[in-house]
């Protein structure tokens, strides 16, 4: 007899819900809490993992193809540009800085994202979470792929590119993205969903990501711009996955939302506080630019953001703690931010310079408020005693913030002449901070933080130099010391920009490139 | 010249005009895609084309790969139809929709009666019967402008040929001004339809909410009466605002209903009402009368609102204070020009 086969092909809902979930099943041996030990301890209530919906519907053997071709375009323009000498078409060898702090600060936090997906991947009692968490651990570590590789090219050039997870773990500022990260990968699953599935990816990603990739593409930098292509790519699966995952938390159990609202108040400020490198980078490092960190902020997070928080506010949900402040700091962190790094440019992996007089009115035109009041007497002050023989470079070490570790350089709020301080006792010891955010967060949580591994503390307790100093001996040198122990070469990898081995390099090699001299 | 598109798996069609990108034409017809960036960057609005061809436009290399291209997924942001085209999208299908192709329809005017200051209700008889599902609404055409407006039917479907609208007078509005100022009884009119995704998901056990504010009775009115022939025995609670008891029309008729169905609860609010009038009943917003009557809490019931966009946004965030969600609440906007163009998040996809 001639049966009629009459199935149904399976949507992509019913496909992927096959392929992922349908291989989850009950532990019968097992307690579901040592399964999964730390789904409860952070508070969040979850009755039903059923209600997770799947926030994109891909599965593992359409993910590898993907992926697959993703990597032999990129990989094709990444040999080209380095075949044809791609280095020496951007605009200016000073922009080389800019993505000297994206490799040594940006990408070793996507291996960390893809650390910290993979634990949360592994903790979620829900199926579909997991599967969701693991993905995007995938597309972190190939996030950090690439960029190593696109960026190693510029290595074979330029100074201050080597070595970057050995600086990463060690350079003072590099401690800012480390410590953010480090907090955010040792909490719950929880947390650190909501903290960088969310916060990050959704709240302020696009003031990373559109600094460098635009910045990259007006800059000539083909290389760094078809990576940024390529990880958008998965971005728009990283921001659902995050939307998801505050949506499910918040519907669950209404105990959840202070809970959540907390992490929102927190993240969203740790965030902000890790960008004030990227607002100094759109501000001081391109040479050109795409629009300042103000306009950058303007439409990424108070539109953008604006709508989402409205939305949110229906779970009752407040937009973060702290915007006031924010609001107000958006004319001067990126100014803040250079000038400690102008003082400081002995110790980093990078130059500084003094803005030419072109870049000193486009400040003034970005920052009407600011700029020519608070900072650009500065910097011509600083050019002044530079050109008579007197660049500044300060040997002595800052007061960092024990949240955010970055060194006391914010002002108080409505006074951008005064440096804004707060401290808090615990457990008979004082700690200090760079702003009330970075106080509350310490406060909520001291025992983590009293852990911190304050760069600035460590050297002056002797755990920075390469092993075998004696730091008792005749003449020592206490930064030259520092600089070994970071892999640092005084006078190559540091310094100003001008008179730098880099300058020197590029000016010749794109001269041969373009003459026939 | 424009092509139509189907989507599947809801078995929808539209048009889509030359110019216009798939996903663009989506949501204007209320079919929600899945979209976040709008650029071809993203490929959050990857679709399947099942037959016909589309033209794929600034779509990146990365986010619709040459494969996909070649296998016929388009990104809905960028695509612009090259014929007619069947895709597949990434979206639920709704057991309870029934798939009814728009169409034209004629009619006359067979009644029109002021049933407030402002609102006036028409009823169109149809030459032929428009079948349709009790909730959806009908585009008519303004005679002499050009143009269409939509409204929602505010009858059951019954046999198809009486279509009730609940018409209220948009200051300076070029469509209702006609409608107030010149159609009269006898007059041919022609109606397109019937449109729309919002209709009782009858399949779904739970009591349901109805919350209409304005001319947004029309819908749930239709909803209702349907519901109620069909011998539903579900409880169905309506809260129906206007702002005063003179523009609380129908209400004879709910109070009636009420009385007559144990299953059905009527609970009327007025938000202008003069302080001095014999009105008896609640004095607030829709939704400040719902949050009363159901004590703040809404789990276990499916909401369906109707009205002006400020009273259902006030209505939403009412629901979910409450602890009823995206997935159990079902709306309809009367969006007008004036509501086009606001920044949104994509957090909530429906509502
Ligand atoms: C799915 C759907 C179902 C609908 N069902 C109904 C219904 O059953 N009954 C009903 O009465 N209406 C309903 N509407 C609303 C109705 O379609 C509009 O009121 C109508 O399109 C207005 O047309 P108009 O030509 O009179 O105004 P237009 O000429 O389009 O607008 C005139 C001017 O008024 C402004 N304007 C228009 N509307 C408003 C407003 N609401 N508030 C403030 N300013 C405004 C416009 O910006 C414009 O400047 C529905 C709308 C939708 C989308
Ligand atoms: S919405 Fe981003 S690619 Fe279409
Ligand atoms: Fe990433
Ligand atoms: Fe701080």
């Amino acid at each position: 007899m001639d049966m009629q086969a009459t199935k149904k092909k399976l949507n992509l809902k019913e496909k992927y819900r096959a392929m992922t979930r349908d291989l989850d099943w009950n532990p019968s041996y097992q307690k579901l809490e040592d399964i999964y030990p730390y789904a409860s301890y952070e508070g969040v209530k979850i009755h039903d993992w059923e209600k997770w919906e799947d926030p994109f519907r891909l599965t593992m053997d359409a993910y590898w193809k993907y992926q697959a071709e993703k990597e032999r375009k990129l990989y094709a323009i990444i040999d080209a540009y380095a075949q044809n000498n791609g280095h020496l078409n951007v605009t200016d060898a000073r922009y080389l800085n800019a993505i000297k702090i994206l490799l040594t600060g940006v990408t070793p936090l996507e291996y960390m994202a893809h650390r910290g997906f993979a634990h949360a991947g592994r903790q979620f009692p829900g199926a579909g979470p997991r599967v969701a968490c693991l993905m995007q651990s995938l597309d972190e570590i190939r996030h950090a792929q690439t960029q190593i590789h696109s960026l190693s090219n510029y290595n074979k050039f330029y100074n201050g590119f080597h070595e970057f997870t050995h600086m990463f773990e060690r350079v003072w500022f590099l401690s800012v993205s480390r410590s953010f990260f480090d907090d955010a990968v040792s909490a719950g699953p929880f947390e650190f969903i909501v903290s960088i599935g969310f916060s990050f990816e959704y709240v302020l990603t696009n003031l990373l990501f559109v600094p460098f990739v635009s910045g990259a593409a007006y800059n000539g930098d083909m290389g760094t711009m078809t990576f940024g292509f390529s990880a958008q790519s998965d971005e728009a699966r990283h921001m659902t996955l995050g939307l998801e995952a505050i949506k499910f938390i918040l519907e669950q159990d209404p105990a959840n939302v202070p809970i959540v609202q907390r992490w929102i108040d927190k993240w969203t400020w740790r965030g902000y506080r890790v960008l004030t490198l990227v607002a100094m980078m759109m501000d001081y490092m391109l040479p050109k630019r795409i629009m300042s960190w103000k306009e950058a902020w303007e439409v990424y997070f108070e539109e953008n953001g604006g709508a989402l928080f409205k939305d949110l506010a229906r779970y009752g949900i407040r937009p973060p703690k702290w915007l006031d402040q924010i609001a107000q700091d958006k004319d001067h962190i990126s100014h803040q931010a250079w000038c400690t790094f102008y003082n400081y440019a002995l110790a980093a992996n990078f130059h500084t310079w003094i803005p030419s007089e072109e870049e000193m009115d486009w400040l003034a035109r970005k920052y009407p408020n600011s700029f020519d009041k608070y900072y650009r007497p500065r910097l011509e002050y600083w050019r002044e005693q530079a050109a008579q023989g007197n660049r500044f470079y300060n040997k002595t070490l800052p007061m960092l913030c024990q949240t955010c570790q970055i060194p006391m350089l914010f002002t108080e709020p409505g006074d951008p002449t005064k440096i804004c301080y707060r401290e808090a006792d615990y457990k008979g010891e004082k700690y200090h901070f760079c702003s009330d955010g970075c106080k509350e967060i310490f406060e909520n949580e001291p025992e983590k933080y009293i852990q911190a591994w304050l760069p600035v503390h460590q050297v002056y307790q002797g755990n920075c130099f390469p092993e075998g100093t004696d730091p008792t001996a005749e003449g020592f040198d206490p930064l030259a010391a520092v600089l070994r122990y970071y892999h640092l070469e005084s006078g190559r990898d540091n310094l100003d920009f001008e008179g730098s081995e880099d300058q020197r390099n590029f000016a010749a090699w794109r001269g041969q490139a373009t003459t026939n001299a | 010249m424009s092509f139509e598109l189907t989507i599947e798996p809801l078995g929808q069609c539209i048009e889509v005009e030359d110019e216009q990108t798939i996903l663009d034409a989506a949501l204007r017809a209320g079919v929600w895609l899945p979209h976040a960036c709008c650029h071809g960057l993203c490929a959050t609005c990857k679709i399947t084309v099942l037959e016909g061809e589309v033209e794929h436009g600034e779509a990146s290399s990365f986010a619709l790969m040459d494969f996909e291209r070649d296998e016929g997924k388009a990104l809905a942001c960028c695509a612009r139809l090259q014929s007619d085209v069947v895709i597949e999208a990434e979206i639920d299908a709704e057991p309870d929709a029934e798939i009814i192709p728009v169409r034209d329809f004629d009619g006359s005017v067979q009644h029109i009666e002021a049933l407030t200051p402002s609102i006036k209700g028409v009823v169109i008889e149809l030459d032929e019967p428009m079948h349709f599902q009790a909730g959806q609404y009908i585009n008519l055409e303004i005679a002499g402008e050009a143009c269409s407006r939509a409204f929602s039917i505010a009858n059951a479907p019954a046999d198809g040929r009486r279509i009730e609208l609940n018409i209220r007078r948009v200051p300076g509005g070029v469509g209702t001004g006609w409608v107030h100022e010149r159609l009269a009884l006898g007059d041919r009119v022609r109606l397109s339809g019937p449109y729309g995704c919002f209709f009782v998901r009858k399949s779904l056990p739970e009591p349901v909410i109805f919350m209409a504010g304005g001319s947004g009775l029309s819908s749930p009115r239709a909803m209702i009466f349907d519901l109620l022939a069909k011998h539903d025995t579900r409880l169905m609670t309506l809260v129906y605002g206007q702002r005063t008891r003179a523009e609380l029309y129908y209400h004879e008729e709910f109070l009636a209903l009420a009385a007559a169905h144990p299953n059905f609860r009527y609970v009327p609010t007025l938000s202008d009402e003069a302080v001095e009038s014999d009105w008896n009943g609640l004095r607030a917003y829709v939704h400040e009368a719902a949050q009363a009557h159901f004590g703040g809490d809404f789990r276990g019931h499916k909401a369906y609102l109707c009205g002006p966009p400020p009273m259902i946004d006030a209505c939403i965030t009412t629901l979910m204070r409450g602890r009823l969600f995206e997935n159990d609440i079902y709306t309809e906007k009367f969006f007008s020009a004036a509501d086009a163009q606001q920044v949104r998040s994509p957090l909530f996809k429906r509502i």
